[in-house]
């Protein structure tokens, strides 16, 4: 019982990041900070949902999988925001269009 | 659960609007990466809570292909056509 009340804090946490990275999305101003707000907030949200779900219910027999997806998405997510933030500005800094 | 299920699902309508208009094209590839990671936060949210183990294969194959997907696209935009 304690350990679903642990796992629902965890999660809520997470939703809280979550909701918080989308508003960091949806209102900023810039690539780079909209960038920020993505790859922080979404690492922090993902980590801590999914730690609370292998948390809940005890141990399972499904519990390995979504430790090898945490761990797939915490090496994955952090190049994929650096490949972005890469991208945008060594093309903004050659004089290149915007292609958009 | 529910209403983290609710939260994030919300989260990805409300990401989708950046990736309608967002003004430069990486602004599309963000959303584009937000809305996989939020696409695949509720696979696995659905999948523990309903008790349907399929959909964490899913999730983990969804994940790299998504990975994949944006560096490919930012790497063509960096460098154009010809040295991709």
């Amino acid at each position: 019982m304690i350990i679903n009340g642990v796992s629902y804090a965890l999660a809520a946490v997470g939703a809280v990041f979550v909701v918080i990275g989308t508003i960091g999305i949806l209102r900023f101003r810039d690539v780079y900070s909209r960038l920020q707000a993505s790859g922080v907030s979404d690492n922090a949200g993902l980590g801590l949902i999914l730690i609370a779900l292998v948390v809940f219910a005890g141990w399972q027999s499904t519990d390995w999988r979504v430790l090898l997806l945490l761990l797939l998405l915490l090496i994955t997510n952090p190049i994929a925001t650096h490949s972005i933030a890469k991208s945008a500005f060594t093309s903004r800094h050659a004089g290149m269009e915007d292609p958009s | 659960m529910l209403a983290i299920e609710i939260a994030v699902a919300a989260s990805l309508v409300v990401v989708l609007w950046r990736l309608y208009r967002g003004p430069t094209s990486w602004d599309r590839l963000l959303a584009y990466n937000a809305v996989s990671n939020r696409g695949i936060l509720l696979l696995v949210l659905v999948g523990i809570s309903e008790g349907r183990t399929v959909l964490l294969d899913v999730a983990l194959v969804y994940g790299m292909l998504s990975f994949l997907g944006v560096v490919i696209v930012s790497q063509f935009l960096e460098r154009g056509v010809r040295r991709l």
